[in-house]
C-alpha cells in the first residue's frame, strides 16, 4: 500500500496562499467556530477567491449568508457553496433543457435556486401536505416533463413525495435522480444529531433501485465546477477543515491541496497515529495563523 | 447454469400434485390484487384441500396482522385459518422470540398495526406505528427531540404515513440505545396497493434508516431463509415435497430455491 508523504506543519503560510488562487472552508463542522474575520480579509485583500461549502440544502446561498452575519463573519453570497446551489450549478453543467421540469423532494433553499437558475420545478414543501387514498380507482398522475428529481433533507417527508419521485424517475424516459447530499445525520441542532438527507436519499434508492448522482460532500463535483468556472486548475485550490476523513478525503478526491486545522475535533495526536492513513498536505493550529509569518507553535 | 423453467401442462401438473405435500402462496399478485380476487383462486385452492394438500400462505406484507389476513380470504369467500398464515408482521415477532428479546425492552415499529397487533400477541411491548402517522416537530423551539431509552429493536415495515417524525425516532434509537436491533420486515422496493399501479414498499423505509442510521437490518421477510426454517420446523415439512408459488422472481422463487423446494411463477 503506497503511504502518503506526512503532513507538514504549516510553517511558511505567504507560500501556501501566493501558490493557491481559491481557498474552501468546510461550514459544517467546527473550524470556522473561532471566527476570525481578519484572517478573511487578509486572503481577499491578497486576491484569494474564497468558498464555504456546506451540505446544508434548506437555505439559498443568500438566506446562509445572512446567517453568517450573525456569526460575526462577512461573507457574500457568491462565496457560498451550499448543495442547494449546487444542483442549480451541476443542471447549468449538463444544459439541462429549460422546458424541462425538475421535482423537487427537499425544502426552500433548493427551490430558490433553482428559480434563480431559470429551471421550473414542481414538489417542495408543499407536497408535505398532500394526502393519499390507497382504495381501488386512485391512480396518481405525474407530470411526464419531468426531466430530473432531485432528493435533499426534507422535514416535510411523506409518501405522496416518494411516489411521485419514484414513477418521474421510473416513468419518464431519461430522467435524472439527483441528491443534494447522502449524510446520515446533520446538525440541525448544538444538542443531538437529526436524521439526515441520506434518509430520504436512502428512501427513493429503496424504491426505484437506482444510484442517485451525488452534488454535495463527498463527491468532487464542487472542484470541477470552481476549476472550470473560474478557469484555474486543482492544484491552485486549497481545502481547509477540521475532519480527516470528510474534509481533507474530499479536498485530496477533488485533487486540490489540503490544510488540516486543529482547532475542531481533530487533534494533533490522532493525526500522527500510526491509525491514520489520510495526510493533509499542511496542518496549523488555527486559521489565523494565515496571519503569522512564521507557524505557531504545535 | 440452472435448468429453464417449463410452462405448466397438464401432464406435469399430475406430477407436481402427486409429488408435493404442502403448497406454499405468496399472497399479493397470486391469490388477490388489491382488494380483487384472481380468477379461480379459491376453487384451486378448494381443490387441492381435497387432495389432502397442505396449505400455507407467506406474504411479505406487514400491513394486517395474521387474523386480519384471514378476515381478509373470508371477505373473498375462502375459509383460512389464521395459523396458515405467515405474514412478515408475524416473523417479526416471531424473530424477536426466537431470539429471547427480553420482555422488559420495548420495540418502536415504522409501520402499520400488522405489525403492532402481531408484537403485542406474542407478549412484546410495542409503540409507534399509525399513531406517530400525525406527529410533526415543532422546529421554532429548539427542544430536545425525546426517544426511550429502553427500545431494543426498531421494526420497519411498509408504511404509507412515513414522516420526519418516525425517521428520526428510529434513527435516534439504532444508533443510541446500545445494542438495539434494526429488524425490516421485507425490503420489497414496490407494491400492488392499488390494482391500478405500484407503490413504494417496505424497501423504501428500510432504505431510510439505512440512509440516516449506516446500518444493514436483519430481514424476516422473503426471501430471507428466517421464515422457511420457522415453517419447516414448525409445520414438520420436508423441503423436497414443498412448492412455492409466488409472481415474483426475487423474493417468492429466490425463497422457494434458497429452501430447496420447488418453484411455480404465475404472471398474474
Amino acid at each position: 500500500m503506497a503511504t502518503q508523504a506526512l503532513a507538514q506543519p504549516l510553517q511558511n503560510a505567504d507560500e501556501l496562499i501566493d501558490s493557491v488562487e481559491t481557498f474552501i472552508f468546510d461550514c459544517d463542522g467546527d473550524s470556522l467556530i473561532e471566527g476570525v474575520p481578519e484572517t478573511l480579509d487578509m486572503l481577499r485583500a491578497k486576491g484569494k477567491r474564497l468558498v464555504f461549502v456546506t451540505n446544508n440544502s434548506t437555505k439559498s446561498r443568500k438566506q446562509y449568508g445572512k446567517k453568517f452575519e450573525t456569526l460575526g463573519l462577512t461573507v457574500n453570497a457568491e462565496e457560498i457553496f451550499a448543495s442547494s446551489f449546487a444542483v442549480a450549478a451541476y443542471l447549468k453543467s449538463i444544459d439541462f433543457p429549460k422546458d424541462k421540469k425538475v421535482y423537487v423532494i427537499g425544502e426552500d433553499g433548493i427551490l430558490k435556486e433553482l428559480e434563480l437558475a431559470g429551471y421550473q420545478y414542481v414538489g417542495g414543501p408543499e407536497d408535505g401536505g398532500k394526502k393519499i387514498e390507497l382504495k381501488p380507482g386512485f391512480l396518481m398522475e405525474h407530470d411526464e416533463d419531468v426531466g430530473a428529481v432531485v432528493v435533499g433533507f426534507d422535514r416535510y417527508f411523506n409518501y405522496y413525495k416518494v411516489q411521485y419521485g419514484t414513477l418521474c424517475i421510473r416513468e419518464n424516459p431519461g430522467c435524472l435522480f439527483i441528491a443534494t447530499n447522502r449524510d446520515a445525520v446533520t446538525h440541525l441542532t448544538d444538542a443531538q444529531e437529526w436524521a439526515g438527507g441520506g434518509s430520504m436519499v436512502g428512501a427513493l434508492v429503496g424504491s426505484t433501485q437506482r444510484e442517485p448522482l451525488v452534488v454535495g460532500k463527498p463527491s468532487t463535483f464542487m472542484m470541477d465546477y470552481l476549476a472550470n468556472e473560474f478557469g484555474i486548475s486543482k492544484s491552485q485550490i486549497c481545502m481547509v477543515g477540521d475532519r480527516l476523513d470528510t474534509d481533507i478525503l474530499f479536498g485530496q478526491n477533488g485533487g486540490c491541496k489540503t490544510l488540516l486545522v486543529l482547532s475542531g475535533v481533530t487533534t494533533l495526536p490522532v493525526l500522527q497515529s500510526p491509525n491514520n492513513t489520510i495526510q493533509p498536505d499542511f496542518y496549523t493550529n488555527k486559521i489565523s495563523d494565515f496571519l503569522s509569518l512564521k507557524a505557531a507553535a504545535v | 447454469m440452472s435448468s429453464s423453467s417449463q410452462r405448466l401442462s397438464v401432464e406435469n401438473l399430475k406430477d407436481l400434485l402427486d409429488s408435493v405435500q404442502a403448497f406454499l402462496f405468496d399472497c399479493d399478485g397470486v391469490i388477490w390484487k388489491g382488494d380483487q380476487l384472481i380468477d379461480g383462486a379459491s376453487q384451486t385452492l378448494h381443490m387441492l384441500r381435497s387432495k389432502g394438500k397442505k396449505l400455507v400462505f407467506v406474504t411479505n406484507n406487514s400491513w394486517k396482522s395474521r387474523s386480519q389476513y384471514a378476515e381478509k380470504f373470508k371477505s373473498l369467500g375462502i375459509s383460512v385459518s389464521p395459523d396458515e398464515i405467515f405474514s412478515s408482521s408475524f416473523a417479526a415477532a416471531m424473530y424477536l422470540k426466537v431470539n429471547n428479546f427480553p420482555t422488559q425492552k420495548k420495540v418502536y415499529v415504522i409501520g402499520g398495526d400488522g405489525i403492532l397487533d402481531e408484537l403485542q400477541l406474542a407478549g412484546f411491548t410495542a409503540f409507534g406505528g399509525p399513531g406517530d402517522a400525525d406527529k410533526t416537530i415543532d422546529w421554532k423551539q429548539s427542544g430536545i427531540f425525546e426517544h426511550d431509552k429502553s427500545v431494543g429493536a426498531v421494526v420497519v415495515g411498509i408504511d404509507p404515513k412515513i414522516n420526519y417524525y418516525k425517521l428520526q425516532y428510529g434513527t435516534l434509537c439504532i444508533r443510541e440505545n446500545p445494542g438495539c436491533l434494526f429488524i425490516a420486515t421485507n425490503r420489497d422496493a414496490v407494491g400492488h396497493m392499488t390494482p391500478s399501479q405500484e407503490w413504494p414498499g417496505a424497501g423504501c423505509m428500510v432504505a431510510a434508516i439505512c440512509g440516516s442510521t449506516q446500518k444493514e437490518p436483519v430481514v424476516v421477510g422473503k426471501p430471507s431463509t428466517f421464515m422457511m426454517d420457522f415453517l419447516l420446523e414448525k409445520f414438520d415439512l420436508s423441503c423436497s415435497k414443498m412448492c412455492m408459488v409466488g409472481d415474483r422472481l426475487d423474493t417468492d422463487i429466490l425463497f422457494g430455491q434458497s429452501a430447496g423446494c420447488k418453484t411455480l411463477l404465475v404472471l398474474s
